[in-house]
């Protein structure tokens, strides 16, 4: 499985395929493998898609933003945290081909799981317990009922004191000749059904003469005594329903019967990483992640999303249900066969004449219409017979509200054609939108919400496509930003005024590439950070100066080659673009630089160079105080002070 | 309106007004404080450089507003009166000028004519300087110790040729005062035939 190194938009999102559906964002994230943080994965914003997991780096988001792809993973577990420990979702990979090396952790869980002779090594006690233990029955000699041997009874290390369950009957105890007779007989049915297991059991027969003791546990056992213990203390494993220390090899707890999962799953890839050197706490942190070019980082084990802030039901939630849906499957699948195909060819066959050859003249179009309109009617019908219809056909309903809002636009007057390609195209871009409830819970769950909005809003301007900034000579105001984006949303999920300034407030912190500014009137504008005051000033000094250079249209009684005109806000709005009220507040902050003076005259207000002030009067305080030191000088010369 | 008549008499090469003065601009009141600076301190200079030119010791301001000083009839761009009086008294703080009736303590009688306010002295040359004037030319023509009257000073024989020629008769006594004070001169004599010794 590999972590893929992911290209972010410019307002440090992952980039989305197509048909990927944001489902779900939860900050303040980290990523484990295995059992190890990785590092430089540790604090970020997790995004759910129906495709992708994808994490974003808070800190460099370019360089260590990854995403895991769904249809890669097999299974998911949920564990819900624990004092300090964050609750984790992990991730485990479909196994890899046959042929690579599996790691320990799998093949032992294989080991525990089915039950086969795969890793029998260790100890020669441990060698043939398993098979015997479930099929085999021992049937009572007082009452004739058939009970199960248990699974924990060992025919080869089974003794005088090994306990044995009374009948589930009568509650009568077996000898144990009895119960080890009926373990063999299963034992020997079992290894005929399958041959391969005879082979495992060369001295049963011999093992059985020199029985050993089950475990040393039974040496809690007050009957038994003194046994002597063949393993360490620490070899025990404690059963997690009753706490008895059982033997690691048993499958389940001998005194309560509760599985065991054996110490042996975990240990193998605990103990070959404990080289590593692991500086923080509380989890351990891999050293050297296997990073492939280009940022890949190749997982062969789980990986594990730590939620360190809350939100890990409804991702978890929502990743079972976009695990359910296998929504990549239909990434390139064509288009579900729906009875719209049925319909296509339903006409043609009805009306032979129009299959061959095209009917010709209005009757032929009038014919294509009524084609389509049907067509058109068994989109619409089954895509609403049933939600999961709706999902399968979303495609051709989007298609379809796109094309009728084009026909709409072209019925409509030209100047609206454009709005109505700005919404056409929105649908489309259902699928990015922030909202609330997409984002996770937990106490940051606002501030989250406005910046994933406050990324949303910085895509949206900076979108080449859309070209709203462009259309608004690079600076728009927030109103119209805020109307237009709720527009382009297609009228769901609409944004709150107070929301969408908190998230344009946000800009600068995230280091997006556009800017909120305030104008001294209190207007706030959304401009590129290119923008600066200093670059708009720039341009309007080079557009006045260029007024010297041409005559105006009717005669000035001004020297116009020294002073060239004045400029009222709806010229500059005209030359620039601009709207009238972002003309006037540039304007007014040039004059607030000194960079033009006013004129307010019969046509207005306009806006000249600043020939007054061209830098040749001294500042203020420095006459005044020079006046005051010469007659503080003069008064002291003559002797008044 | 004696001040008036006193900015039109002495022009013989016609005043060459500053750049500024056929800017549009410049008759517009600036917002942007510094701008706004410079545009007094240029129309302050503007307003001198004019009176002296003229020799216009006195302003009558309603004369004034309609004169070429502060109404550009070429381009039609005049200076308001709230923006003549807010010059003024940019120009008043810097000594430059003194409402007629003001009464700054110099002395001076309210005699001026026009109403309240209207008439300001206009000092292209401040009283001190112009005390420095006068006693530079009673030392150069060697009236140390004799008695002169202020008509002589202002309007004889004796200064004619000199910047005191034509000096009007209360700056001039403002100028004296200042002497006066400073222990150089005496002042004694009714109102109307003052006169004054050098010391």
């Amino acid at each position: 499985m590999f972590l893929k190194h992911i290209d972010l938009t410019t307002a440090l999102r992952p980039f989305y395929l197509p048909d990927e559906v944001l489902l779900f964002v939860q900050d303040n994230v980290g990523l484990y493998e295995g059992k190890f943080k990785l590092p430089n994965y540790q604090n970020g914003q997790v995004y759910l898609t129906t495709h992708r997991i994808c994490y974003v780096d808070k800190e460099d988001p370019r360089s260590y933003s990854v995403a895991l792809e769904l249809k890669e993973v097999d299974r998911y577990e949920f564990y819900a945290g624990f004092f300090k420990s964050s609750a984790k979702i992990t991730l485990i990979p479909k196994p890899p081909k046959r042929s690579s090396v599996l790691p320990s952790a799998v093949s032992g869980a294989s080991h525990q799981r089915n039950g086969s002779s795969l890793a029998r090594s260790d100890s020669p006690r441990s060698n043939p317990e398993q098979p015997s233990a479930t099929s085999a029955t021992w049937v009572c000699t007082i009452c004739s009922f058939s009970n199960p041997v248990p699974s924990n009874f060992d025919p080869v290390t089974a003794n005088a004191h090994t306990p044995l369950p009374p009948c589930l009957a009568c509650g009568i105890k077996p000898t144990l000749a009895h119960v080890l007779k009926a373990a063999i007989s299963g034992a020997n049915n079992r290894a005929m059904n399958a041959p391969s297991f005879a082979s495992s059991y060369p001295s049963l027969d011999q093992s059985v003469a020199t029985p050993r003791p089950l475990s040393e546990n039974l040496s809690l056992d007050l009957a038994s005594g003194p046994q002597t213990p063949q393993n360490d203390e620490d070899s025990t494993f404690q059963c997690p329903r009753c706490t008895f220390s059982n033997h690691p090899s048993l499958l389940s707890c001998e005194i309560c019967g509760a599985p065991l999962i054996s110490r042996k799953q975990s240990p193998p890839d605990a103990k070959s990483n404990l080289n590593d050197i692991r500086s923080e706490s509380p989890g351990p942190v891999i050293e050297n992640p296997k990073k492939t070019e280009q940022g890949n980082i190749n997982v062969s084990e789980s990986v594990k999303i730590s939620f360190r802030k809350g939100g890990e039901k409804i991702f978890y939630e929502r990743l079972k249900g976009s695990m359910t849906q296998r929504k990549w499957l239909l990434q390139d699948a064509p288009p579900a066969p729906t009875r719209s195909r049925l319909a296509d060819e339903d006409p043609s066959n009805s009306s032979p004449g129009r299959s061959g050859k095209k009917a010709a003249g209005i009757a032929g179009l009038e014919q294509l219409g009524l084609n389509m309109r049907k067509n058109n009617e068994l989109i619409i019908g089954s895509a609403f017979e049933d939600l999961e219809a709706l999902m399968a056909s979303a495609k051709d309903v989007v298609a379809l509200a796109e094309r009728l809002s084009r026909q709409n636009s072209s019925g409509a007057d030209a100047m609206s054609a454009e709005e109505n390609k700005l919404l056409a195209e929105s649908a489309s871009q259902l699928g990015l939108i922030t909202t609330k409830d997409i984002v996770g819970s937990g106490g940051s769950s606002q501030s989250l919400y406005l910046s994933e909005l406050s990324r949303n809003v910085a895509e949206f301007l900076t979108d080449d496509s859309r070209g709203v900034l462009k259309q608004a000579g690079g600076i728009i105001t927030l109103v119209d930003l805020w109307a237009k984006f709720n527009r382009a949303r297609g009228g769901v999920e609409l944004v709150s005024p107070m929301d969408f300034e908190k998230a344009a407030r946000m800009w600068e912190e995230l280091k997006l590439p556009v800017r909120l500014r305030t104008f001294r009137s209190g207007v706030m504008v959304v401009q590129g950070l290119d923008r600066t005051d200093q670059a708009t000033i720039k341009a309007l000094l080079a557009w006045l100066k260029d007024l010297h250079e041409f005559p105006p249209e009717k005669e000035v009684p001004w020297d116009w080659q020294q002073f060239g005109m004045g400029v009222t806000a709806q010229e500059t709005a005209d030359r620039f673009g601009w709207s009238l009220g972002v003309a006037e507040e540039e304007l007014l902050m040039a004059e607030e630089h000194g960079a033009v003076c006013r004129e307010e005259g019969l046509e207005g207000l306009k806006f000249w160079v600043n020939y007054i002030d061209m830098g040749d009067v001294k500042p203020p305080k420095s006459q005044a105080q020079r006046d005051q030191d010469a007659i503080v000088k003069a008064l002291k010369k003559s002797g008044m002070i | 309106m004696a001040a008036a008549s006193t900015a039109a008499a002495g022009a013989d090469a016609p005043f060459r007004f500053p750049r500024e003065y056929s800017f549009p601009a410049f008759f517009t009141r600036q917002t942007n404080l510094t701008t706004h600076h410079a545009q007094l301190s240029k129309w302050s200079a503007l307003v001198l450089a004019y009176a002296r030119h003229h020799r216009v010791f006195r302003l009558g301001l309603s004369a004034a507003a309609d004169s070429d000083l502060f109404y550009n009839r070429r381009l039609d761009r005049r200076l308001g009166m709230p923006d003549i009086r807010e010059l003024l008294d940019f120009m008043r703080r810097d000594g430059r000028i003194e409402y007629a009736s003001g009464g700054g303590g110099d002395g001076g009688g309210g005699e001026g004519g026009g109403g309240e306010g209207d008439v300001v002295f206009v000092y292209w040359r401040k009283p001190e300087e112009w005390a420095r004037k006068i006693e530079k030319y009673v030392e150069e023509t060697g009236q140390k110790g004799s008695v002169l009257t202020v008509y002589e000073l202002g309007q004889g024989e004796g200064t004619r040729g000199t910047d005191i020629h034509g000096i009007d008769n209360e700056v001039l006594l403002k100028a004296l005062n200042v002497l006066v004070r400073k222990g150089r001169a005496q002042i004694f004599g009714q109102d109307d035939s003052q006169g004054v010794k050098f010391f």
